[in-house]
């Protein structure tokens, strides 16, 4: 019997609503046991981009991924963490987010928010100076609820992505999406 | 009649090159290109074009038209027709098929430059799909580097535009957005049914989802 495919094609699109600018997003996809990535990468990094009109900054990021699945728990989520780079080439970390893979197919236009860790007062005054500021210090708490009453966060931008899902299968195994 | 399923499906694409915005920039023309893995092919139709130079009208729109035709067939060439053994991985990746556009324009010296590279995936869902796309040039990494560029002509550029429809390698590169281009795509698949895919609901509307975050033209 075939296993259940999906596939999930599109881009990250941009980011707005983030106070820095000349931004990146590193982002990667977390899945259940039941899940196999059949081809695609499964994360990766997006170009720095300075945007010259408005505010957004625009990435274009392309995801072409293809699971197959044997189960429903552990549908896929897309988790992602917004650099901002300046002239000297370092990077501070502007928002972390997560947002999980639409489960209907079709294509979805996708806001996904961010927050990053606050700090002490000093730390936010040194960030504010020079630059840093507290990061986490394993990635799975973005898509994770675990141990999150620990963290204290501010709200950064939004990254929006359009996600298109493809999926095969579904119905030999009564699954309604 | 033979009633064998079918083993590929077809993805006929066709559309055009709408418009661009560009507010710096004038007397553009683009190329497009398309992009796509091992698992497809074009069986008919053309894989790449040039279009005409357009300059932007002299009413309030400032419009960029191209109205540049796009039509392409692809098919799908898995070899081990619609099932996947289970357990295996097939050999091949399916790397929907992706168009590359690439805009340029004279300078002020008049050299033709690179004005902006975008790139989108080809919608797999039949229907009418009207993409903006934002267009990016490579940042050159020193002041000196900038001025020298502007004024020999040689602005950075990627050698192969294929490489703004990858996402591997794209760490190390710094751009500047500086336009839209819009596509307009009419999409008529044949056998992806048959062969147990789900695209979701047709869409008729042409725009969807909300409305587009600032920096995106209504």
């Amino acid at each position: 019997m075939a296993m259940a495919e999906v596939h999930v094609i599109g881009q990250i699109m941009g980011a707005t609503g983030f106070s820095e600018s000349s931004l990146l997003c590193k982002w990667g996809v977390h899945t259940g046991a039941a899940w196999k990535l059949l081809s695609g990468v499964r994360e990766g990094q997006t170009q720095v981009d300075t945007p010259q009109i408005g505010d957004m900054a625009y990435w274009s990021h392309p995801i072409d991924l293809h699971f197959a699945t044997k189960g429903l728990q552990g549908w896929p989520r897309l988790h992602l963490q917004v650099w901002s780079q300046d002239s000297f080439g370092r990077c501070q970390l502007a928002g972390y987010g997560f947002c999980h893979v639409p489960s209907s197919p079709g294509t979805h236009q996708l806001d996904c928010p961010t927050w990053r860790p606050l700090g002490s007062w000093r730390e936010q005054l040194a960030r504010a100076f020079v630059g840093g500021g507290p990061q986490l210090l394993h990635g799975d708490a973005i898509y994770s609820g675990a141990d999150r009453y620990r963290l204290h966060t501010t709200s950064g931008g939004t990254v929006h992505l359009e996600l298109s899902l493809l999926l095969r299968h579904f119905d030999r195994y009564g699954v309604e999406c | 009649m033979a009633a064998a399923a079918p083993s590929v499906f077809l993805l006929m694409v066709n559309g055009q090159v709408e418009s661009a915005q560009f507010p710096e920039y004038d007397d553009l023309y683009c190329k497009y290109c398309f992009v796509y893995g091992q698992d497809w092919a074009p069986t008919a139709g053309l894989e790449e074009g040039i279009s005409q130079i357009t300059s932007k009208s002299q009413d309030a729109r400032r419009a960029l038209v191209w109205n540049f035709p796009i039509d392409v067939t692809f098919k799908s060439t898995n070899p081990y027709g619609c099932e996947i053994p289970h357990g295996l991985t097939p050999a091949l990746s399916f790397e929907g098929p992706q168009i590359v556009l690439s805009v340029y324009g004279p300078d002020v010296f008049g050299n033709d430059v690179v004005r902006g590279y975008g790139a989108v995936h080809v919608p797999l869902s039949p229907g009418r799909h009207k993409k903006t796309i934002p267009m990016f040039v490579p940042e050159s990494t020193s002041k000196l580097q900038k001025f020298t560029s502007w004024f020999m002509g040689r602005r950075p550029e990627y050698t192969d535009p294929k490489v703004v429809a990858q996402g591997e390698g794209r760490e190390v590169t710094r751009v500047r957005s500086q336009g839209f281009v819009t596509l307009l795509f009419n999409v008529v698949t044949k056998d992806m049914r048959k062969l147990g895919y789900d695209t979701g609901p047709p869409d008729t509307q042409g725009v969807s989802g909300p409305s587009p975050p600032q920096g995106l033209p209504r």
